[in-house]
């Protein structure tokens, strides 16, 4: 007995929609649904670990560029996102900055930083 | 009148950046971009989401990256641009008018022009919503300028109609900030964007998508209050007795973008009537003489990896141009066939390795899709018209057409076609 | 809060309550206009096609009507008015095509009823000649009765340019400023308003869609109306020559009007689908958008749905529900004296020069005293429409003030300095800005403009882009700042 999981593969515009089935020792025991080896491997990485970079803007301290983009030097834990945005609501970032410039060293304790994507001032 | 122009750029976004860039490389002297906004980088400053460059720098960047790379690289050829300067006529002889803050009125005759206007997005107006006109409706492109540019969100209640990639990037983008995204409402049995965005901006939130739906109506003055949605038929009508009203305080249109061409249409360039862009040859350029075109004006793509490479074929088009070589003499006519709604560019040479650009008019599964009989094919898992496919073809394919062939008819054939 | 004292109220800052300040303000009388939307002309005045016209379409040259002797008069006063105060105006005329014999002797009855009341413009035209004038006009047609006569203007410029007119000459224009009840005062009046009570020895109830309502507050109600909803389409300034002057037919539904026509700004509009409607609700329906297309083909067959960048709604305070067959209510109440009501259901913009001077004669009537003012300045300067200008004066006027050469609306090429006018004159609003400068009103419908028409709004005002509104009071545009609703955020 075990239980199901599906991912939808982004590999290409089939999305196929592919079932794993997990064992009882959380291990994928069977994959169907995708059209081809790659999405085998996809379908396996996410959904042992669905990973996602994070990108958003935070708030400045110069009245001209009210935003600075921002972006996770890493993808994160899909469900460390939503948790993440409040965290990133507190910074303020300062000039200079360049892109590539750590505002947020490991996030959430993630490994991953947050970088500026853009420089302050343009 | 202006020092002599080489090469004048329309817009200083993705296309007219990678344009200037590729006219400087290619050896013309002075290249003069125009943007009529506040700054360098089109639309890729407010596209602050990651997915540019996958192709073109084999890395995964922002938008804001993506842009830098090319203002840096712009920077150290010494292109020149002009900011908050529209053009506002051309004429074929090439004669332009500018109106520029800091440079002032401008007439110039520069020796050749790219078109890099890019697009606009369709209104509330096209699609005939009805109800009210009240406050917080906007299309997705307008909205991710308040909320990356100027710090805004327009509400907290979001209902986004169009499951395009724009739309489904600002449903997760929304999301993050903490609105809630009451539903993507999409008219179309599949959804419009890559299946990524549908993956990671729609179902990553669990935000409820309605295939087959369309807003009927608009409730509420002086602020949006509702919508009510319903199941579309096959001519996009709402079907009646299918309604449902969602709440919300903000509508986000993603239903559609207009290549922007009413400058190509004052230089009496002809425009293609089914991509609304102007016609082009595989340099890129457009019906009148030294007046090439790129990315988004010519047909709105997915990936600005492709806009950069297409704007650099005009780019370097317009040099060749400005430094008086002589256009391709043959023009072969590529032809949409089965399943095909367009190609671009609309006429190649022959002589050169092209690659040609296309989508296709229905989703299918299992497709070859055949450049001319006997040019080239490719075989496709799955082509759908919201995914831009793309036909590399040396040169030395092209050799096999008859002499004198006038035109090469692009197919995409399923396995029964055959 | 004071008591404002005043020798006339004006209620309502459409265009007839601004035309009779404007008329008022030749006087020496201490007039006060009162509008309670943030802008003038918010009601029945800036959702209509503008046109300027004599009879035909619902007008039926009935000399027994008070409002054909308004329009009549009227005819001769707007184009020298329009050029005082420079308000776009354009002569297109007026064609109405006839599909069949039926039709024709209509128009032919029509014509007799006009000349009879001295208007002999009209001119019968063959099938020739007036697709020679309108090469799109439908086959169908049998030939027309022109009249050259009629012209279009801009109504809602032409009300703000008449209010700001007025302003200019010492009448108080206060804005957002609703009147909550009126009751007998001594000598006059007391209106109580959301800011202050107002004192008037007379009162001009020109409150549009609200003029029974006010007529109400003081039992001079003598009269009803009824809210008449119509539906206009807009169509891109590509198809900017289908039609060259306004072109009309009988409709083949009666109790709606089929007409297409240049607009001053080089738009095609056309329309109109009537309905009874909850006053103030301006919505559409897609059932009358459908019906004012596949109706108006008929007289143009081209006209397309796929042309069409902009729809509204506006409303007539009617008499009765059928077109042509009624009359206005421009009187002294004969209930209340000092007391008039004014409205005037259709053509509103087409009757405002006479009805305004029409009112001042009423006051006078009433006992007001009319002494006139010597340094009445009939000339209003207009906002410069950069886009109109020949290049070498675009070229002068961006280097006297560069924000002439930042273009914000680019569909319509409206340019910052404008922009900046417009704020300055009054605009406190999107709407605002749109009515006196354009932008916002081209194919894109303000997705390029709208950012910048916001921060341009929020730096001249001294506010903050989040308080930025379309159209003043709850329609803020941006609810909330970034990171507002997330914890942390501020």
């Amino acid at each position: 007995m075990g239980s199901k999981g599906t991912v939808i593969c982004v590999g290409c515009p089939m999305g196929c929609e592919i079932t794993l089935t997990i064992d009882d020792n959380g291990e994928v025991s069977k994959i169907t649904g995708n059209s081809c080896k790659e999405g085998k491997t996809y379908a396996v990485d996410e959904y042992k670990n669905p990973l996602r970079v994070l990108t958003a803007t935070v708030l400045t301290e110069d009245s001209c560029q009210p935003l600075l983009p921002v972006r996770t030097d890493r993808p994160i834990l899909r469900s460390k996102l939503t948790e993440a945005m409040p965290v990133l609501a507190k910074v303020r970032a300062k000039p200079e900055l360049k892109a590539g410039d750590i505002l947020i060293h490991n996030l959430l304790g993630t490994g991953s930083n947050v970088v500026a994507t853009s420089s302050l001032p343009c | 009148m202006h020092q002599e122009v080489d090469v004048a750029v329309i817009g200083a976004g993705p296309a007219g950046l990678a344009a200037a860039i590729k006219a400087k490389q290619a050896g013309a002297e002075r290249v003069l971009i125009f943007e009529r906004a506040e700054n360098l980088g089109g639309l890729l400053d407010q596209c602050i989401h990651n997915g540019f460059g996958l192709l073109y720098f084999g890395e995964d960047l922002t938008g804001p990256e993506y842009r830098d790379r090319f203002i840096q690289k712009a920077m150290d050829l010494k292109v020149e641009a002009e900011l908050q300067s529209m053009v506002l006529d051309l004429q074929a002889d090439h004669t332009m008018k500018v109106a520029s803050s800091r440079k002032g009125y401008l007439t110039l005759r520069p020796k050749a022009i790219v078109l890099a206007m890019g697009c606009r997005e369709r209104t509330r107006y096209a699609i005939n919503i009805h109800g009210s006109r009240p406050s917080g409706i906007y299309t997705a492109g307008q909205a991710q300028r308040f909320v990356n540019i100027h710090g805004l969100l327009p509400g907290k209640r979001i209902v986004i109609l169009g499951s395009g990639d724009i739309g489904m990037i600002m449903a997760r983008r929304l999301t993050l900030e903490g609105a809630s995204v009451e539903a993507v409402v999409e008219v179309l049995p599949y959804v419009g964007g890559l299946i990524r965005n549908e993956v990671q901006c729609v179902h990553d939130f669990d935000i409820p998508l309605f295939l087959k739906h369309t807003v009927s109506q608009v409730h509420g003055f002086p602020r949006i209050e509702a919508v009510t949605i319903a199941e579309a038929d096959e001519g996009c009508n709402p079907v009646p007795g299918t309604e449902r009203r969602i709440e919300c305080d903000t509508l986000l249109l993603s239903v559609g973008l207009i290549p922007e061409n009413e400058l190509s249409l004052k230089a009496g360039v002809e425009l293609d009537p089914i991509v609304g862009g102007p016609i082009v040859d595989e340099a890129r350029q457009t019906s009148v003489p030294g007046i090439f075109a790129g990315g988004n004006v010519v047909h709105v793509h997915d990936l600005v990896d492709n806009v950069t490479w297409e704007s650099e074929i005009a780019g370097a088009g317009a040099a060749a141009f400005a430094s008086g070589a002589k256009p391709p003499g043959r023009k072969i006519e590529m032809k949409p066939g089965r399943n095909i709604r367009y190609v671009v560019p609309h006429t190649i040479s022959g002589d050169s390795d092209v690659t040609l650009y296309m989508r296709v008019k229905e989703p299918e599964r299992n497709v070859r899709i055949r450049v001319g009989d006997v040019v080239t094919s490719k075989v496709k898992l799955a082509v759908k018209p919201s995914s831009m496919e793309k036909m590399e073809i040396a040169a030395g394919e092209l050799g096999k057409l008859k002499d004198g062939a006038s035109e090469i008819v692009v197919e995409c054939l399923t396995k029964e076609a055959k | 809060m004071s008591t404002h004292q005043t020798d006339v109220l004006i209620i309502g800052g459409g265009i007839l309550g601004a035309a009779a300040a404007r008329e008022l303000s030749k006087y020496k009388v201490d007039t006060t206009l009162v509008e309670k939307e943030v802008d003038w002309g918010w009601g029945s005045t800036k959702a209509n096609i503008g046109l300027v016209c004599q009879g035909g379409d619902g007008l039926e040259f009935r000399p027994e009507y008070h409002r054909s002797k308004l329009v009549w008069d009227s005819i001769p006063m707007m184009e020298p008015l329009c050029q005082e105060l420079e308000v776009p105006f354009k002569r297109v005329g007026m064609i109405g095509v006839y599909m069949n014999e039926d039709q024709r002797s209509k128009f032919s009855k029509m014509q007799s009823r006009a000349e009879k009341v001295g208007i002999s413009s009209h001119q019968w035209i063959d099938r020739d000649t007036l697709f020679d004038m309108e090469p799109h006009v439908s086959r169908d047609a049998l030939g027309a009765l022109y009249d050259p006569v009629p012209a279009v203007t801009d109504p809602i410029k032409l009300n703000i340019a008449l209010a700001e007119n007025a302003v200019q000459n010492g009448v108080h224009g206060l804005l957002g400023r609703e009147i909550v009840d009126i009751s007998p005062g001594v000598g006059g009046f007391e209106a109580k308003t959301n800011d202050g009570p107002i004192k008037a020895r007379f009162v001009v109830n020109a409150a549009g869609l609200y003029v029974d309502k006010v007529a109400r507050m003081v039992n001079a109600d003598n009269f009803v109306v009824y809210p008449v909803k119509g539906y206009v389409g807009v169509l891109d300034k590509r198809m900017g020559d289908l039609v060259r002057h306004n072109v009309w037919r009988v409709p083949p539904i009666p109790g709606e009007m089929n007409v297409i026509e240049p607009t001053v700004d080089g738009n095609i509009i056309f329309g109109i689908t009537l309905m009874q409607a909850r006053r103030g609700d301006f919505s559409t329906k897609g059932e009358m958008a459908e019906a004012a297309l596949e109706h108006v083909q008929g007289i143009v067959p081209e006209l397309s749905a796929k042309d069409v960048i902009k729809y509204f709604a506006g409303f007539m305070m009617m008499k009765t529900f059928e077109l042509g067959w009624h009359d206005c209510v421009v009187e002294p109440s004969p209930i209340v004296p000092g007391f008039i009501n004014v409205t005037m259901g259709y053509p509103g913009i087409s009757a405002c020069p006479a009805t305004g001077k029409e009112i001042v004669q009423m006051l006078a009537d009433q006992g007001l005293d009319l002494v006139q003012k010597t340094d009445f300045n009939p000339r209003r300067r207009d906002i410069t429409d950069f886009s109109e200008l020949p290049d070498e004066e675009k070229s002068e006027l961006i280097a006297r003030e560069p924000r002439y050469g930042h273009v914000v609306c680019r569909c319509e090429t409206v340019t910052e300095m404008e922009v900046v006018d417009a704020i300055r004159r009054g605009a406190t609003t999107i709407d605002g800005v749109k009515h006196r400068t354009r932008a916002g009103t081209g194919r894109c419908q303000s997705g390029f403009c709208r950012s910048r028409v916001i921060s341009i709004l929020a730096r001249e005002l001294g506010i903050s882009e989040q308080e930025v509104t379309m159209a003043g009071g709850k329609s803020q545009e941006m609810l909330y700042r970034s990171k507002q609703l997330l914890e942390g955020g501020n």
